[in-house]
This record gives C-alpha cells, sequence and structure tokens, in this order.
C-alpha cells in the first residue's frame, strides 16, 4: 500500500512538472502520513530534512564547485587540460578520456564521489562544451566514472558494508575494489571512445615534444593544486572535504596573481557556486528523507522476501539480488540501503559460498550504478546540476555507460578471483 | 518588496558561504600548523551547510531554478499551462507550509523547551532547526508571489524554464 | 477473544549497533523474553544499525513520538539529559565493581529518572565497559606519552578536555571516517571499548592498545515518557521484568566479548599495554574542580558516588 502510494504520486508530481526535489518531498510526506499521526509525521519529515545535510562529505560540493568556478574564471584550468590534452593527443574524444581517468582517479583518492563529481565536472564540462561535446555527455560520463571511486579505496561505504556485516576486514574490501573499479573504468573508456567516434567528436592532434614541455611549464602553478590536493589528502595533512577548501583558496591565490579576477567579482562567484549546490542539496534532502521513510514503511525487506522466496538456485539468486539493488538503487540512497540489505542478503549468499568481501563488491558496485540513474541518484543530481542540463536529456547518453557498468557488474558477480585474488594474494583473508 | 528580499537572502547566503570556508581552512590550519587542532570547526561546518543549504533552496525556489521534468508543461496551451503553474506553487507552498513550518517549527520547539545543546558548541539544537521554518516561510512567500503575478500578468512573462544564467547572482 | 486478552500493541525499537553487537543482542534478548512474558500481547519491531538515524536524532525520534524506544550512549543523553554527564568523567569509578553497584543503585535509578521530564524516560543499563587509548605508532606507558599526539574524540566538551588534560591534541572526527584518517595518519590515536575497538577493525591499522581505562559511559535504554505512561501497570511490569533479565544476559555476553576482543587483536598482532593507571588518574582531576564550577547541582552525584563502598 505504501509502496503504491510513493510511487504513483511521485511519478503523477513528476509528470506534472512538480520540481523533482518538491516531488520526492511530497510523496515522501504522503507515504509518512499513511503510517503515522500527522503531526508525528510532519515533525519526523521536518527533522529528516534538515538532518540529511547534516554531513560532512556533503561539505566538499559546494566547495569543488568552488574551486571549479574559480579555475575556470583565472585560466588555471585551461592550462592544466591543455597539457593534459598535449600528452595523450590524437586519442578519439580526448577530453572524454581525461575525463573518465580524472574523476576515476579524483574520487579513488577522495574516497567521494560527490567530491570527484562536482571537483572534475566544474573544471572539465566548460573545455567539453567548447569541443563540441553536449553538456548531457558531459555530464553522463562524468557521474559514472565518478562513482567508481566508491569501488578504489579508501572507501567510506566499504567501512559501512564492513560494520553492517558484522565485522569484514576492511583492509580485505579495500584492495578487493581495486581490479573491479579499474576494469569498470577500462569499459567506461572504451564507450566513451565510440561514442566519440560516431558523434565525430574533435580529435587531438600527435603534439611535438617542445609543445608538450611548453604547455607542461604553463601548467607548473595549476599543477601544484593538483599536488596540493591530492599530497594533501595522502599525506594525511587533511581530509577530502578540507582538501575541497584548501582548493579554493589556491586558487582565489592563483587568480588573483593572474590577474583574472578581482574581488569585486567574489560575491557573483560565491553566489554562483552557492546555486548549483542548493540545487543539488534539495534534491539530496528529500531523498534521503524518502530513503527514511520506505526503511521505517519496511519496503526493502518486505520486497526482498519475497523475491528470495522464488528459487534457492545459486545462479538465480544471485540474479535476483543484482535486480532488487538495482532498482531499489533507482530510488533510494546508498548509505541507507547497505545498512538495510546487508543483513538481508549477506545470510543468504552465506549460504551459497558467496565471501563476504565478494558480495560487499558486489553490492557497492550495484549501488554506484543506483546512484547514477533516475529518477534519485544523488551522484546523478549533482553531475546534471552542474553540467546545467536537466535528468530527462542525460538519459540517452548515459545508457550506453550503465550498459558497460552492467557488463562489468555481472562478470564481477559471477568471477569471484576478480574482487578476490588481491586479497588472497595479500594474504588478507 | 521581492527585491529586497532576494537582495537580502543573497547576502546572508554570500557571507555564510564565505564564513564556511574560512571556518574549514582554520580548521586544517589548527591542526596541521598550529598542531592545535580546533574542536568546534567540524561542528560549526556541518551547521553552517544546513543553513546555507535550505536558505539557498529558498533562494532558487524563488528564482525558479530548481530541476523538473517540462514534458506536460509543453504540450498545454497558454491557458492551462498557467493553470498548472498555480498547481504546481501551490502543491510547493503545501509541502513547506506542513513540513517546513508546521513540522520544523515542531522540531524547534522540542528541541528548545527540552533544551538539547549542540554537542561540542553546547548551543541550543533549536538554533540551527530554526532554518526549516525560515526556509519553509521563504518559499511560501515566494511561490504566492508567483501565483499572484501568473494571476495578474498572464504566463507569458513567467520564467518557467530551468535556465543557470538566468539565475541573480550579482548584487 | 481479543477482548480478553487485551489490546495487542507493538513497540518500535530503534538503535545505531550494528547486528552483532553484544548490546544488540542483549535489546534482541528483551524483545525475545518480552513477547514470551506477555503472551504476545507487548511485541517490539526492532530498527538496527541506524536505518532510522544516528544516535542525537533516535532521541529526538523518542520526543517526537516516532520511535518509542532507543539505546543510546551517555555521551549522546547528555546534552538533553543533563544528570547523564556524570558518567562522562573520567575515573569516576575505582573498578568495574563500583560502576555496576552504582549503576544497580538509587543513584543509577535516579539518572534515568532525570530523562522522564524530557520525554526520555530511563529505563536500564547496559554495559559499555571502560574505553582505553589505542594509537598508531607510540605506546603509551605514561601519560606524558600523550603528549602532542592527535587523538579523535567523540563530540563531547568532556571527552576534548581529557585528552587536552594529558597534553594531546583533541581532534573531533566523524567514526566513519577514522578508519581513513588512521591511514592517512590525520590522527595518531582514538579511544573506545575492547569490542568497539575490535568491531570497528580500527586494530587492523592502529598497533597499540593501551589498557588505562579512562571513563566507563554506560549505555542507556530510553523510551518515551508518554509511551510508558500509555502502558498499562501489567505491560509495565512485562516490559521493566524482560529488561532485568537482558541487562543481566548482556553483562554476560559483555564480559564475554571484552575477553574475546582482546584476544583477537593480540593474535591480529596489537601489543597491549597495562600502564599504571594512578599517574593517569592523577592527571585528570582538574577537570573535577572546573565540572564542580560548571554544574554544582550535579557536583553533589558525583560526591555521592564516590561514597559507594
Ligand atoms: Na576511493
Ligand atoms: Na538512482
Amino acid at each position: 500500500m505504501e509502496l503504491l502510494i510513493l510511487i504513483v504520486s511521485f511519478f503523477i508530481l513528476l509528470i506534472i512538472g512538480v520540481p523533482v526535489g518538491w516531488a520526492l518531498g511530497i510523496s515522501g510526506i504522503l507515504t509518512l502520513l499513511t503510517g503515522l499521526d500527522s503531526m508525528t509525521a510532519l515533525t519526523t519529515f521536518g527533522q529528516q530534512f534538515m538532518t540529511s545535510l547534516d554531513s560532512f562529505t556533503l561539505l566538499a560540493i559546494p566547495f569543488f564547485i568552488l574551486a571549479g568556478q574559480i579555475m575556470n574564471r583565472g585560466g588555471i584550468a585551461q592550462r592544466l587540460i591543455d597539457f593534459a590534452k598535449s600528452l595523450i593527443g590524437s586519442l578519439p574524444g580526448g577530453l572524454a578520456h581525461i575525463n573518465v581517468v580524472a574523476a576515476m582517479l579524483f574520487g579513488a583518492i577522495a574516497g567521494s564521489s560527490v567530491a570527484a563529481a562536482s571537483a572534475i565536472g566544474s573544471i572539465l564540462n566548460p573545455r567539453m562544451k567548447e569541443e563540441g561535446y553536449s553538456k548531457e555527455f558531459s555530464a553522463a560520463i562524468n557521474v559514472t566514472s565518478s562513482s567508481m571511486g566508491l569501488v578504489i579505496p579508501p572507501s567510506n561505504i566499504l567501512i559501512i558494508y564492513s560494520l553492517a556485516s558484522g565485522g569484514t576486514s576492511i583492509a580485505a574490501l579495500f584492495i578487493a575494489g581495486y581490479i573491479p573499479g579499474i576494469l569498470t573504468g577500462l569499459f567506461l573508456m572504451i564507450i566513451a571512445g565510440v561514442w566519440a567516434v560516431r558523434k565525430k567528436f574533435p580529435v587531438g592532434e600527435k603534439t611535438a615534444i617542445k609543445k608538450i614541455l611548453k604547455s607542461f611549464l604553463a601548467a607548473v602553478p595549476s599543477l601544484l593544486l593538483l599536488i596540493i590536493v591530492i599530497g594533501g589528502i595522502v599525506a594525511g595533512i587533511f581530509t577530502a572535504t578540507e582538501a575541497a577548501a584548501i582548493a579554493v583558496v589556491y586558487c582565489l591565490v592563483l587568480a588573483f596573481y593572474y590577474r583574472e579576477i578581482s574581488h569585486k567579482d567574489l560575491p557573483a562567484i560565491l553566489m554562483s557556486s552557492i546555486a548549483t549546490t542548493s540545487i543539488v542539496m534539495l534534491l539530496i534532502a528529500a531523498s534521503i528523507s524518502m530513503s527514511w521513510v520506505m526503511s521505517f514503511a519496511n519496503l526493502p525487506q518486505d520486497i526482498s522476501a519475497a523475491l528470495l522466496a522464488l528459487s534457492d538456485n545459486k545462479i538465480v539468486i544471485l540474479i535476483i539480488i543484482n535486480l532488487i539493488l538495482l532498482v531499489v538503487g533507482m530510488f533510494m540512497d546508498m548509505t541507507p540501503a547497505v545498512l538495510i540489505f546487508t543483513p538481508i542478503f549477506l545470510p543468504v549468499v552465506a549460504e551459497l559460498g558467496v565471501d563476504p568481501v565478494h558480495f560487499g563488491i558486489i553490492m557497492i558496485m550495484n549501488l554506484c550504478i543506483g546512484i547514477c540513474t533516475p529518477p534519485v541518484g544523488t551522484l546523478l543530481f549533482v553531475g546534471v546540476s552542474i553540467a546545467e542540463t536537466t535528468i530527462v536529456k542525460v538519459i540517452r547518453p548515459l545508457l550506453p555507460l550503465f550498459v558497460g557498468m552492467l557488463f562489468a557488474l555481472l562478470l564481477v558477480t559471477f568471477w569471484e578471483d576478480l574482487s578476490l585474488f588481491l586479497p588472497r594474494f595479500f594474504d588478507l583473508m | 518588496m521581492r527585491k529586497i528580499v532576494d537582495k537580502a537572502t543573497r547576502g546572508t547566503l554570500i557571507f555564510l558561504m564565505a564564513f564556511l570556508v574560512i571556518n574549514v581552512v582554520w580548521q586544517v590550519f589548527s591542526r596541521y600548523i598550529l598542531n592545535a587542532p580546533s574542536t568546534f570547526t567540524d561542528e560549526l561546518a556541518r551547521f553552517l551547510l544546513i543553513w546555507v543549504s535550505l536558505l539557498g533552496v529558498a533562494y532558487l525556489s524563488g528564482q525558479n531554478a530548481h530541476i523538473s521534468i517540462d514534458l506536460l508543461q509543453n504540450k498545454l496551451n497558454p491557458a492551462g499551462k498557467m493553470r498548472l503553474q498555480i498547481l504546481i506553487n501551490s502543491l510547493i507552498i503545501a509541502f513547506a507550509f506542513f513540513v517546513l513550518v508546521v513540522g520544523g517549527g515542531h522540531l524547534v520547539y522540542l528541541t528548545f523547551v527540552f533544551t538539547q545543546l549542540t554537542p561540542t558548541l553546547q548551543i541550543p539544537m533549536a538554533y540551527i532547526y530554526l532554518i526549516g521554518p525560515i526556509c519553509g516561510l521563504l518559499v511560501i512567500y515566494y511561490k504566492l508571489s508567483d501565483i499572484r503575478r501568473l494571476l495578474s500578468d498572464g504566463y507569458d512573462t513567467f520564467p518557467a524554464d530551468l535556465d543557470k544564467s538566468r539565475i541573480q547572482t550579482g548584487p | 477473544s481479543k477482548e480478553q486478552q487485551g489490546e495487542q500493541k507493538t513497540i518500535i525499537l530503534a538503535h545505531a549497533m550494528h547486528a552483532t553487537h553484544p548490546v544488540t543482542l542483549g535489546m534482541n534478548y528483551m524483545t525475545e523474553r518480552l513477547e514470551e512474558i506477555s503472551d504476545g500481547r507487548l511485541t517490539v519491531k526492532t530498527y538496527p544499525t541506524s536505518q532510522l538515524g544516528g544516535e542525537r536524532e533516535l532521541l529526538e525520534l523518542v520526543q517526537i513520538g516516532t520511535v518509542g524506544i532507543t539505546k543510546v550512549s551517555g555521551a549522546a543523553l547528555e546534552n538533553i539529559v543533563p544528570a547523564a554527564r556524570v558518567f562522562s568523567l573520567p575515573y569516576l569509578f575505582r573498578d568495574e565493581e563500583h560502576y555496576r553497584k552504582v549503576v544497580d543503585g538509587d543513584i543509577g535509578r535516579e539518572i534515568l529518572d532525570a530523562g522522564t521530564a524530557f520525554r526520555l524516560k530511563g529505563i536500564a543499563y547496559y554495559d559499555a565497559g571502560f574505553r582505553s587509548f589505542y594509537t598508531v605508532d607510540r605506546p603509551i606507558i605514561t601519560p606524558d606519552d600523550l603528549r602532542g599526539l592527535k587523538i579523535r574524540v567523540q563530540p563531547s566538551v568532556m571527552a576534548i578536555n581529557l585528552i587536552r588534560a594529558y597534553g594531546g591534541s583533541a581532534t573531533p572526527l566523524a567514526y566513519g571516517e577514522l578508519y581513513t584518517a588512521f591511514q592517512g595518519g590525520i590522527v595518531d590515536g582514538a579511544e573506545n571499548n575492547p569490542p568497539s575497538f575490535y568491531s570497528s577493525r580500527h586494530y587492523e591499522v592502529t598497533n597499540y592498545y593501551i589498557i588505562n581505562e579512562h571513563t566507563a559511559v554506560p549505555d542507556f535504554l530510553v523510551i518515551s515518557t508518554p509511551l510508558w505512561e500509555s502502558l498499562t501497570e501489567q505491560e509495565q511490569q512485562w516490559l521493566q521484568e524482560a529488561i532485568d533479565e537482558s541487562v543481566h544476559y548482556q553483562r554476560v555476553l559483555w564480559d564475554e566479548s571484552v575477553l574475546e576482543s582482546m584476544e583477537a587483536v593480540k593474535a591480529a598482532g596489537v601489543e597491549v599495554i597495562y600502564p599504571d593507571k594512578e599517574p593517569f588518574r592523577e592527571r585528570v582531576m582538574p577537570i573535577y574542580d572546573t565540572f564542580r564550577e560548571s554544574y554544582p547541582d550535579l557536583y553533589q552525584l558525583v560526591e555521592r558516588i564516590r561514597e559507594i563502598e
């Protein structure tokens, strides 16, 4: 019953054109009102709406957007991208590949996919647009590759899985993520390359060593930013979120030095990053609140129980679990999904002989697709908002990329060595 | 009137955002350079983010900048579009009133009468939750004023499309 | 028929512990016993592992009336119920026996009842053991060894003052980020009880566990006051009985869990150090002076706790 109210009201509101965030909120509160008395329901939903934003990790969004905007105005980004392009030269879809690798690397190191999408998206999107890539394609490639930062260590979501699973080794989970994450990234690059060739996106020219050197020298101050941000995180000087704030300050100093912005531009730059951030935050607040309503109404548990009873064949069960996680991932945020589904699925798959480390990777890969899918996906919201496009328009370029991610997921699900070879090799399990 | 509200909200947002950046930079500086980690910045940053986000949400709803799907919108005649816009705005007003003003206000009340203090700053949690009703009231103001404008000027003057370049960011 | 049996009621219990934690098992035992004792007329629906929110939010949900019962650490409760603050004082208890005498006695009852006025009626203490330091690189033998170390603390004024008293740098950090913070070197150490040190897997990235046992902050089982008052006397009795049984059961589980965790972290290569606790105790005594100034009323509780033999 609750499920019906939730889904029907949400889609009606979406179709008549209520902004997605408000639509999520309205259908969430309607659903909650069926289970609680009105004042309790309203207060609870109000509380969830506010506390869902109470997270130090989310701070990375406004900061990296801000840093990206300063970099773009200040010419810092241009110098960086010129250098990267001179390196990869004539590969088809050059900037798209830079996007995949940069977002994956950044997400991997920062351990935060929204940080990666915010940082890389706000730097690369304007350049990709100049070269003729559509905003939608840039957003699609940016969000899918940023999600892999959650599979490649370090990754806070794998730590949450470890706790929810009753203490699976974090060291083993971390190292198990490398191959599946990088494999998915490779698939994304292949698909982006094919897409770029078909759409006839520009192919860079082979660059002479001399030119590479020249663009390298021009990019040194900009490269220093990368060294500070990434080096600072790796050396333990600051966390990924704090790195974003440091990046803002460094970019400001550099932009003032290049005299490409003045203090008079600051309020507008700040306001513009607030605008992008707030669009994302409404969606995040509303979708996490809706996830809460789903947990409270026991929807995930009920659906899983019904579907898991259908078979006891290992392959069928694993496929059912993947499908449930994919569908749930369309509507639910990642953290609540991990907290709810781990205790439901782990005993089932353990009985079938699936290792908890292997299952952790399967689960996170599923939910990584989920945070990129409409109608509800945190990462999708970030990417779409930064690219200044809409969810509907992004679906088309997302589809082939999802095929690549699903193919990687299938391989990882049924070929356990992809996850378990490394942890076994290093004697972590 | 609306211009004054816009300007005040923008000013507050810019101030809070600048404060937020300085706060987190100070967190790193005090820990790494001074080797005396500041103990309040983490909490302050999280609460400032809630404030910036929700105030920003309200401001952007005034700019009609929240992401929506405009499938039906495009298929209607101007009169239909106007009626639909009034319906959408009314739904948003209802949500803002019941959830943010009533629900959020009740939470402010509860955390105030049963004094809950924040863990490290030890200030009343009610101050943080106050942004809920504030955001709600602002959204209601903007949407009511949109409805009034629709009724008096018709649909044509109404900025319904998402176009970020239209969001007013200047002073 | 249903009329003879009385109304069937379901209470919502939500908490933030993972499924195999000894405190979780204690609560599960309580819900099983309650169902048996009440012959199915009083049942509990449980939402574990922060599914409905962290401890601070859960306390609010109890006040709002969405959740009936929750389990929170004293460190979370003290921001609403001032009396719970005394438990955060370091070296308040001489030993485990002293701790158990206090929470089982009149003072324990008094502090539980102090929550009633805040819609958070305390109904039981679960053991959460003694908290001790663990570090990455430096073995701690005396309090001076903590000087200059960045120690992650729970967001709590008392916890911050404790680290400062030892000359360390108190670093508030989300618990979920701590594991990677150790790897990166953002913090040098943290503090917790043995079962949490083990289940958080922090022993994978730290090397020394120093059993200095600075605080013993219990876990509180808290019920919504209006819900409690809406129960019949009979139902209150059933609930109290099930809870009392689960408290004893949980203590046995806790003690076992401490032993198992210590074995496991030692087997994983962590060096466990048993320092002389006296210098650690002496160093934090000034905290009591500050506490007396800030909370003169609560300081009487401290004196009464000390008097208990
Ligand atoms: Na990562
Ligand atoms: Na999704």
